[in-house]
């Protein structure tokens, strides 16, 4: 059975979609941080497809990569929300605006 | 190759070792005079036989170069080098030995004073500055050399600090020179923009006048006569010379007579062909030279102080020198003639400035009238040389200024206007007067009071607290106290003796110097009237000192005070500091440093605080669209990158 190459991409947009929807609208950083996941997963599944697409093995090889760097990304990411958390005793990004001058 | 060559090895050896030298002592061993005296002769000692050896041994040989590439571009190559050809050797062995003498007697003359090693320090760099500017190879290096020596004259004025007309004086010529090297300076420019290269060898060789008209020729040697004026004191910048006396006697003999403020007029000669080339540039420099030889012999007479007098003298002999190159040039002849009055100037004028030093130093005054009434002809071989030298100055068979202020009024003499050469007669006849002026008072004193109606001498009672308030350095540093009549120490007597013997000889020496210089000496066509003419000029002015200062009934006051208004006129130097001073206030004070003030207020300062303004109230601005809400700026983020990626989708 083949996939065709316009449903691995359809589905990745949408993965895509829902991430930067999530990532601009959810107040919760542990939920932002699931969502910029969502991306990078949908980043690999476009990968996958166009892999499959053009029967080379380069796509299958960057989502390693990417996935390394997510796997990176999640300790450091999950870190610092777990710091900012026994610091400030929630994550809502409302309420992170010290920044403000 | 460096050592392979011993040439090369010499020149690198003249330049390095006194710049170590100076280095070493600052650095170092300031505070351990004397150890700073011996590292500064050494680096005095190697230059000076270095000098010597490539004298007699390179003399006669085709000029020597070697150009290292410094700075390449498209158009211009400036290079870094060593030129020895005779020009630069005659003057190589003038600096290396009258430095090296000066150092010797500064053991004596400096001894004790606080800053012993700071002033072998300055000297080693003044040695340093001036044997690159007499090797160098290219007009750039020459130029970045030239600077150097004002600074270390600049060190050396002001080398007594603590007083303040001494760091005045200091300033003022390091400012004065700078003036007159601004033009230097624009003349380079104009050299290389116009003829592309900067090396001796080149700017001399005929290809100038081809590949320049005419009056740019001239409008550059015009601009570099500019620094050879500031440097070698012409008028209207030798304004600086005379106060440049503040500095310590052997300074002045080093630097202000023999070998710096010569160095003007060796960039004449350095240059000859080049300045030769332009007729106007020619007759310029002989009408300022003239002006300069009458305007300094006349503030001569009236002065009082004794380094004045020679300092003044300087001036006018340097005048004199550029008179003999500009002359010379006119008339199609030699630099020979300007350049042996250099040469025998260097070794009589150092002489004149060491004997006097000597003077100063035993009786702490630089009254000379004052130095006569306490008994300055005691002193038998600084009053001998001092009286060697003075008649070598004046020009008197055989010593070594006969000769050659000889050739200068012979080259006069072959202008067609004979007006010259009646200036040239003038001054000296004035030359003759003053320096016989200082010989017989120092020879012959009267009583004190004979001394009181001279204008500008201190009479003797208030001479004490005079001596104490200008020089009383040298009574700290000195120790008069403890022994009031000193004897004076054989390292001040040693480099007298030594140039009496140079002004002696250097005369004789004018067939072997000009075959040496011009490859050929010429048979010289004995003008006797010139001859009797010149001779007769300085014997009437040397009379005319003996019947105002000499004999037993003299008058003491010099013919120049049946003319007040000439005599006021000379003591206040032809109000040449009046006229800078009212020059300074009236446009570079009232008008260039208030319109600079102005833009830099305003323009300049205004335009940074404009720009810091403006800056931090863009961000005061721009800071209210930051909500500190991270989303906001992800929103912008995603709508951005989505532009882009539309755009470039688009743009497909």
């Amino acid at each position: 059975m083949v996939v065709p190459v316009q449903y691995y991409l359809a589905l990745s947009v949408a993965l895509f979609a829902l991430g930067v929807i999530g990532v601009l609208i959810r107040r919760n950083a542990l939920v932002i941080y699931m969502c910029i996941e969502m991306m990078l997963n949908a980043v690999n599944l476009a990968f996958i497809g166009f892999a499959d697409y053009f029967k080379a093995v380069d796509g299958q090889m960057f989502v390693f990569f990417v996935l390394t760097v997510a796997a990176a990304e999640v300790a450091v990411g999950l870190a610092l929300i777990v710091a900012i958390f026994r610091n400030r005793g929630d994550v809502y990004v409302d309420n992170l605006n010290i920044l403000k001058w | 190759m460096v050592f392979s060559d011993p040439i090369l090895l010499g020149c690198l050896l003249t330049v390095f070792l006194p710049l170590s030298a100076f280095a070493l002592i600052m650095i170092f061993t300031r505070d351990n005079p004397k150890l700073s005296l011996a590292i500064s002769l050494v680096a005095a000692t190697i230059p000076l036989i270095i000098a010597w050896t490539f004298f007699f041994k390179l003399g006669g040989r085709a000029p020597i170069i070697y150009n290292f590439d410094w700075m390449v571009s498209d158009l211009v190559k400036v290079p870094f080098g060593f030129l020895l050809d005779p020009t630069s050797l005659v003057m190589f062995v003038i600096v290396a030995t009258i430095s090296w003498l000066v150092q010797v007697y500064s053991i004596g003359y400096m001894a004790g004073d606080p800053g012993f090693g700071r002033y072998y320090a300055d000297l080693s760099l003044f040695a340093l500055a001036m044997l690159t500017l007499v090797i160098s190879s290219g007009l750039l290096q020459l130029y970045i050399a030239w600077e150097l020596v004002g600074l270390a004259s600049y060190l050396l004025i002001g080398f007594w600090y603590e007083k303040f007309s001494a760091s005045e004086a200091g300033k003022k010529a390091f400012v004065v020179t700078r003036f007159g090297d601004i033009g230097f300076f624009m003349g380079l420019v104009f050299l290389v923009i116009f003829y592309g290269s900067l090396d001796i060898a080149t700017v001399n060789s005929a290809a100038v006048a081809n590949s320049m008209p005419p009056w740019l020729i001239t409008t550059s040697g015009l601009l570099i006569f500019c620094g050879v004026m500031g440097k070698s004191a012409q008028f209207p910048l030798h304004v600086w010379l005379p106060d440049a006396m503040e500095g310590p006697t052997p300074v002045s003999a080093l630097l202000h007579s023999a070998t710096m403020v010569a160095a003007g007029v060796f960039l004449m000669t350095r240059i000859f062909p080049f300045f030769a080339a332009s007729a106007t540039t020619m007759t310029v420099i002989l009408a300022i030279s003239t002006l300069t030889l009458i305007l300094s012999s006349t503030i001569a007479l009236a002065a009082t102080d004794i380094k004045q007098v020679w300092a003044y003298s300087t001036v006018s002999q340097l005048g004199f020198m550029a008179m003999g190159l500009a002359a010379a040039a006119l008339a199609s002849g030699t630099l020979f003639a300007g350049y042996y009055h250099l040469t025998t100037h260097a070794a009589f004028k150092a002489l004149l400035f060491l004997c006097s030093g000597v003077f100063i130093h035993h009786f702490g005054t630089n009254d000379f009238f004052t130095m006569a009434t306490q008994g300055g002809r005691k002193l038998v071989i600084p009053m001998a040389c001092i009286t060697i030298a003075a008649l070598a100055l004046a020009g008197i068979f055989p010593f070594a200024g006969f000769f050659s202020k000889e050739l200068i009024l012979t080259a006069l003499a072959h202008l067609d206007n004979k007006l010259w050469l009646v200036l040239g007669l003038f001054g000296a006849f004035l030359t003759a007067y003053y320096s016989f002026r200082v010989i017989f008072v120092m020879l012959f004193p009267k009583s004190p009071e004979a001394y009181s109606k001279v204008p500008g001498h201190i009479a003797h009672v208030e001479d004490e607290a005079h001596g104490h308030g200008a020089h009383g350095h040298a009574d700290d540093a000195h120790g008069h106290g403890h022994d009031e009549h000193h004897g004076v120490p054989w390292v001040m007597i040693f480099p007298l003796l030594v140039l009496a013997s140079f002004t002696l000889i250097l005369g004789f020496c004018q067939d072997y110097l000009e075959k040496l210089l011009l490859g050929a000496s010429h048979p010289h066509a004995m003008n006797y009237f010139l001859l009797v003419a010149a001779v007769g000029c300085a014997l009437s002015g040397i009379a005319l000192a003996w019947l105002d200062w000499g004999r037993k009934d003299a008058k003491c006051v010099g013919f120049i005070s049946r003319f007040p208004a000439l005599q006021t006129f000379f003591i206040q130097k032809w109000y040449m500091d009046h006229f800078w001073r009212w020059f300074l206030n009236r446009f570079i004070y009232g008008i260039f440093s208030k319109w600079f003030t102005y833009n830099d207020r305003r323009v300049v300062d205004g335009g940074v605080d404009a720009v810091a303004f403006s800056t931090v109230g863009s961000g005061r601005l721009l800071s209210f669209i930051q909500t500190a809400f991270l989303q906001y700026n992800l929103l912008f983020m995603v709508v951005v990158l989505a532009g882009v990626g539309i755009y470039l989708m688009m743009g497909r």
